[in-house]
């Protein structure tokens, strides 16, 4: 009935799911990650436009470009902060969407780890029985 | 935030906590211990941001006192200054993140380093007030978890 090669069987699927299980944890920490910086990123470009807006349209704005300041137009600043702003923006909704498709995976593992863990120990509860 | 124990009342939240067992009690303790510490972390970043700030600030006035032409010692790296004499001290370029910079005036200047100040002041008392409370909670839970220690000591 409860032979040692069920018993190995169901111990090596337990082993593979909850490697499944923690690679999938690990991805959402990364997500996390990725996700903060995004988010600061997306703060200090939208702290940059407030600044930019409150120019007047003479006014000198220059760009860092490695070591060199190179003096730009005042439109050409707005339109591409502007573009990072919204690049950023879309970066971070399709992250929100990984993340909560990793969560849901997730926990269809939790689950099945768990499923695969009860089965065991019916398993060796039947050994013991016998 | 994963855990915000928002409205619940004090009483509510200790009355639901004597109901947690020990392992769920030290759990809940040491989260509510983490997000308290990177509450503070945060809160000394803003004030190391606001004290340059207001350092800037200092400079900026005590540039705005100095006549032009006045003989300075300009820094090129750490440790090599050249002698240079002082251009025009009302015209000032501003890093507002992101590497750009702005010319603006010394007036502006100075108005823009208030305005920063007074932008990291009021996030500084936002997250006071949030770490305040995270710290409550984190001592209730600390305390019901002791009470709770010391009725299982006395049994064996």
């Amino acid at each position: 009935m409860a032979s040692p090669a069920a018993v190995r069987e169901l111990q090596r699927d337990l082993e593979n799911k909850a490697n499944d299980l923690s690679k999938i944890q690990k991805d959402i920490a990364k997500n996390h990650q990725v996700r903060k910086k995004y988010t600061i990123q997306l703060g200090e470009n939208e702290l940059v436009l407030k600044e930019l807006e409150l120019l007047k349209e003479d006014a000198n704005v220059y760009k860092l470009i490695g070591p060199v300041l190179v003096k730009q137009d005042l439109a050409e600043a707005n339109a591409n902060v502007r573009k990072r702003i919204e690049y950023i923006s879309a970066e971070l909704k399709r992250l929100d969407a990984t993340v909560q498709d990793l969560e849901e995976k997730q926990n269809s593992k939790r689950e099945a780890v768990l499923k695969v863990q009860q089965r065991m120990q019916a398993l060796q509860a039947g050994k013991a029985k016998a | 935030m994963a855990s915000s124990k928002g409205p619940a009342s004090p009483a509510v939240r200790v009355a639901e906590m004597e109901k947690m067992s020990v392992e769920q009690l030290k759990a809940v303790k040491e989260q509510t211990d983490l997000e308290v510490n990177l509450l503070q972390d945060s809160l000394n970043n803003i004030r190391t941001a606001t004290t340059r700030l207001d350092l800037a600030s200092a400079a900026l006035h005590d540039l705005s006192l100095r006549p032009q032409g006045k003989k300075m010692l300009v820094p090129l790296t750490a440790s090599l200054y050249v002698p240079g004499t002082l251009d025009d001290s009302e015209k000032v370029l501003v890093d507002i993140g992101t590497g750009y910079f702005v010319e603006k005036t010394m007036v502006e200047g100075k108005d823009y380093c208030e305005r920063k100040i007074h932008l990291l002041k009021s996030n500084y008392d936002q997250l006071l007030e949030l770490a305040s409370k995270k710290k409550t909670v984190a001592d209730e839970a600390g305390a019901v978890l002791q009470a709770k220690l010391k009725q299982l000591a006395p049994q064996t």
